[in-house]
Parts: structure tokens; C-alpha cells; sequence
């Protein structure tokens, strides 16, 4: 394969983002043995593509060479210091990795993918309370970046015995929320509510407890922001739309959180909440 | 401290350079304390209820909504426990007059960013509004333990420990020097913190009664 087509394939490869080592790897080692100079920003992408590639298949020296490459060109670069970082990961202990990306982020808390690295290094370790603490912390922040919410997808229903978990929801649901997803929070919570009362007979005699409870409350909030109609309140990072019948929504969950509060000892607080209820803030 | 120095003096330059002062009753410091004693190594939050008959002017705090006692943002739950607050201080003529908090970490000190939004939003309704932070090492001594954040230049600061608040002629007071001690002993002795329950508790069981809490007052309060 000649020089520029080699290029143009690998060029493709980083243009569809594709992953493809090996092939990758078989192009770039034998364009960067050929002495083939990077001459434009093109070609520098391609040192680090080959860089990640030959990590991926343990050719250390091969992406030890890119980088040093990469290094000499751009020094104290936030993207080559990540991708450092990387090839850490393939060698060294996973403490000396976390305090390495620990360090870029007290010099950078902005550096974003140094960010993820570090979440996907708690992952792998097994630190799932703290790689999940952080992920959320990073989607406050991040909150647009839709890899970040599967990562946490991801992590919520492949981390349980049962992935059948209303929790799950629940906490996705609050998380989403919290990160001004109220589109996905409204989702969510819907969802862990299906899981929880699809085989209810009688709602009316039944009302919500625990979790259902709570998640009943979402929905609440939710619907009644939705409806509100403030501007920006339905835009969703993750693109999720807002369900069609809202309104319907909105009535349900007012009458499924109305119904808990039953009995002369809860009326201090059946009137509270009942008067939160028909507020429209 | 210069309740009566009203005459010819412009109300706003004061306020707006002297914290107002605030004293808290022992309803309202005994429901802080169980609130934190019944969940010692979490990040427990709540309000603090009161009245003050103009801006600048004293803060006397009558009583205490808990809220969470398991929270990393502000979460809906957050948003509804602290409306249903305001709710309840209103049909009582009260108001939010401040918010405290438990750091999960006995070394951390600060409000940090859910603090400081919850704090940014309480003042939009009460503009002297006051921040505190339980001090974890202090907690279960004869010391209030509660560091005061209040805001100003455009921030929130936290009152500088050389102020000792909560001493003698200091800003903030407890409505009784020996509360903290008490606190404990009621903690302690007679397990008050155990009948107590916060908005999260109500989540999961709607008998709990949150808002007052009743059962957990001690009778001298």
C-alpha cells in the first residue's frame, strides 16, 4: 500500500472514529518505521491514533515512540498529557495512575477527559461506589456529554444481581434530575413505577409506599416543572422527549402521593402536601 | 448590639455591613443535634424557622425542619422537603431563616457547592439568611459546634473562628449556654435522636412526622 493511501485509510478510521487496531497498527507502524515525518495537524492525530491503537494491542514501545514524539511537539499539552495517561494504564499501578490524573485535574478541574479516564480507572478497579460518585459529580458539570450518561446507564443496570431493580431508576432518575434532565428524570421514574405497580389491582386501595412512593413524588416535580413551562425547563441533554400525555401524568401522580396521606393522624400533613400539590409554581 | 441605634442612622448601611444577630431556641437546637446524632456519618441537611421584623434586624430561630440525611446534589426530594418547609413556616408565621449541614467527612468544614446553591435560593426569600455547618469535632463537647456562613461581596464566607461565635458577646447565640450539653445527654441517656425522623424517613414511611417531630422534644424545651 503506498504512502498516502495508508494515510487516507487511517484518516478514515480516526473520521469514523472507529477503533479497528489492528489494522491501524499495521498501517502505522510500518508508515512510522518508514520515517514518514508528520508535516501537518493531521499527521500528528495520526501518531496519536497509532499511539492508542498500539496500546490496545501491548506494542508499549511502538506508542512509547508516538509519544515521545507527541511530547517533543507539544509540550505540557492537556491531550497528550491524557494520553500519557493512558498508556500509564497499560503499565503501571492502578494508585500511580489515579494520583497521575488526580494531579491533572487539581492543575485542570476543567480537563474533562482526564475526568473520565480516571472514572473508567475506578471502573476497572472495581471502586464502583467511587467511580459512580464521580460520574455523577462529572455530569453536574459535563452534563451535555451523552457518553458520560450511558457510562452511568451502564454502570446502574450491568452492576446488579438483579437488573430488574426499581432502585436503579430511582437513583438514575434523581441523578438526571439533579443534572437538569427533567425529560430523563421524568423517564426514569416512570419506568421504576412500571416495575413496581404493573400487577397493582386497585390502585385506589393500594397507595404507594417506599420507593414507589418517592418515585410517585418524581413524577410529581417533575410534570409540574414540565408544565410550568419556564424556558429551557424541557430541553434534554440526553434528547429524551417529554411524554405526550402530561397532563394525565401530572393528575396520576397527584392523586397517587394524595392517597398515601390517609387517616385523622395525617391530616396536619395531608393538608400541607396537598396544598403543595395544587400549586403550580 | 445596636437594637436601639436606629434613630438617624441609615438601616440599610448597617445591614449591609454588620451580620444581623441570630438566636436559636432549644427546640430548634435540640432537632438540629438529634438530626445529626441519629445519622452520624452522613451528610445530614435541614432548615432552621424564625422570624425577624426587618432586614438586618435580630433573627430569633423557633424550630428546625430536617431534611435529608443521603444526598450528593440537589435532588428533587431536596427541592420538595424544602418547599413543603417554607409551606408549613408560613401557614405558622415563620420563615427560613437559615440551613445547616453535616459534611460526611468529620474534617470538612464547608458549605461546598449544593451549600451554596441551597443557600443562593434561600436567599431570594430571606435575605439575611444564614448558613451552618456542624462542626464534626466539636459535635458531643459542651461547644455549639455550628459554624456560621453568612454572604457578602458576593460570596459566602464563613465566619471567622476568631469572632467566637456562640461565645458571650458574640452575633450568634444558643437561647441557653448549657444546650449543647444537654443535647447530649438526652442523645445519651435517653435516646430523644431515636423517635426523630427527617424528610428521607417520611419517603419511606409516610407516618413519620417530620415536619414537627413532637415526640422527640424534651419537656424542659
Amino acid at each position: 500500500m503506498s504512502v498516502s493511501s495508508a494515510l487516507q485509510r487511517l484518516a478514515n478510521y480516526r473520521f469514523n472514529n472507529s477503533r479497528a487496531s489492528l489494522d491501524v497498527f499495521k498501517h502505522g507502524q510500518s508508515l512510522l518505521k518508514s520515517g514518514v515525518t508528520p508535516k501537518n495537524d493531521e499527521s500528528w492525530e495520526f501518531l496519536e491514533q497509532l499511539a492508542l491503537a498500539a496500546i490496545d494491542l501491548d506494542k508499549l514501545d511502538v506508542a512509547d515512540v508516538c509519544l515521545q514524539k507527541l511530547g517533543a511537539k507539544f509540550p505540557g499539552s492537556p491531550r497528550v498529557e491524557v494520553l500519557t495517561g493512558i498508556r500509564m494504564e497499560a503499565s503501571e499501578p492502578i494508585t500511580t495512575v489515579l494520583e497521575y490524573y488526580n494531579d491533572l485535574l487539581i492543575a485542570d478541574p476543567t480537563n474533562a477527559a482526564a475526568w473520565k479516564r480516571r472514572i473508567s480507572v475506578l471502573r476497572r478497579a472495581r471502586s464502583l461506589d467511587k467511580a459512580t460518585e464521580e460520574l455523577i459529580q462529572y455530569l453536574d458539570t459535563f452534563y451535555t456529554d451523552p457518553e458520560g450518561w450511558l457510562e452511568l446507564a451502564d454502570i446502574y443496570v450491568s452492576n446488579l444481581l438483579n437488573p430488574q431493580n426499581p432502585f436503579t431508576f430511582v437513583q438514575f432518575a434523581e441523578t438526571a434530575y439533579s443534572s437538569g434532565d427533567l425529560p430523563l428524570a421524568l423517564k426514569m421514574f416512570l419506568v421504576a413505577i412500571e416495575m413496581m405497580e404493573r400487577d397493582l389491582e386497585s390502585p385506589e386501595t393500594t397507595p404507594p409506599t417506599g420507593l414507589a412512593f418517592r418515585a410517585w413524588w418524581g413524577i410529581k416535580l417533575c410534570a409540574r416543572h414540565l408544565l410550568g413551562g419556564a424556558s429551557g425547563v424541557t430541553s434534554s441533554p440526553s434528547n429524551t422527549p417529554v411524554p405526550k400525555h402530561l397532563k394525565s401524568v401530572d393528575a396520576l401522580a397527584t392523586e397517587r402521593v394524595l392517597g398515601a396521606y390517609k387517616g385523622k393522624e395525617l391530616e396536619e400533613r395531608r393538608r400541607l402536601v396537598e396544598r403543595w400539590l395544587s400549586s403550580s409554581k | 448590639m445596636f437594637k436601639d441605634s436606629a434613630d438617624g442612622i441609615n438601616i440599610d448601611l448597617l445591614s449591609s455591613s454588620m451580620a444581623p444577630t441570630v438566636r436559636i431556641s432549644a427546640v430548634a437546637y435540640y432537632k438540629l443535634y438529634f438530626h445529626a446524632a441519629k445519622h452520624p456519618h452522613q451528610p445530614v441537611n435541614g432548615v432552621f424557622l424564625g422570624t425577624q421584623d426587618k432586614v438586618g434586624g435580630p433573627i430569633e430561630v423557633q424550630d428546625a425542619v430536617p431534611l435529608l440525611h443521603h444526598w450528593t446534589s440537589l435532588s428533587p426530594m431536596m427541592e420538595i422537603g424544602l418547599d413543603l418547609a417554607g409551606q408549613f413556616a408560613q401557614e405558622n408565621g415563620l420563615k427560613i431563616v437559615a440551613y445547616y449541614q453535616a459534611q460526611r467527612n468529620v474534617g470538612d468544614v464547608g458549605l461546598g457547592p449544593v451549600g451554596e446553591k441551597l443557600l443562593g435560593r434561600l436567599r431570594e426569600q430571606f435575605k439575611d439568611v444564614v448558613g451552618f455547618v456542624i462542626d464534626g469535632e466539636d459535635f458531643g463537647t459542651d461547644k455549639a459546634a455550628l459554624n456560621p456562613w453568612t454572604y457578602s461581596g458576593d460570596q459566602w464566607k464563613a465566619v471567622p473562628p476568631s469572632d467566637k461565635p456562640f461565645s458571650q458577646g458574640s452575633v450568634y447565640q444558643l437561647s441557653s449556654p448549657d444546650l449543647p450539653t444537654k443535647a447530649l445527654h438526652y442523645v445519651r441517656e435517653e435516646g430523644h435522636h431515636q423517635a426523630f425522623g427527617d424528610f428521607d424517613d417520611h419517603l419511606e414511611d409516610v407516618t413519620i412526622d417530620w415536619i414537627r417531630n413532637r415526640t422527640c422534644i424534651p419537656i424542659d424545651a
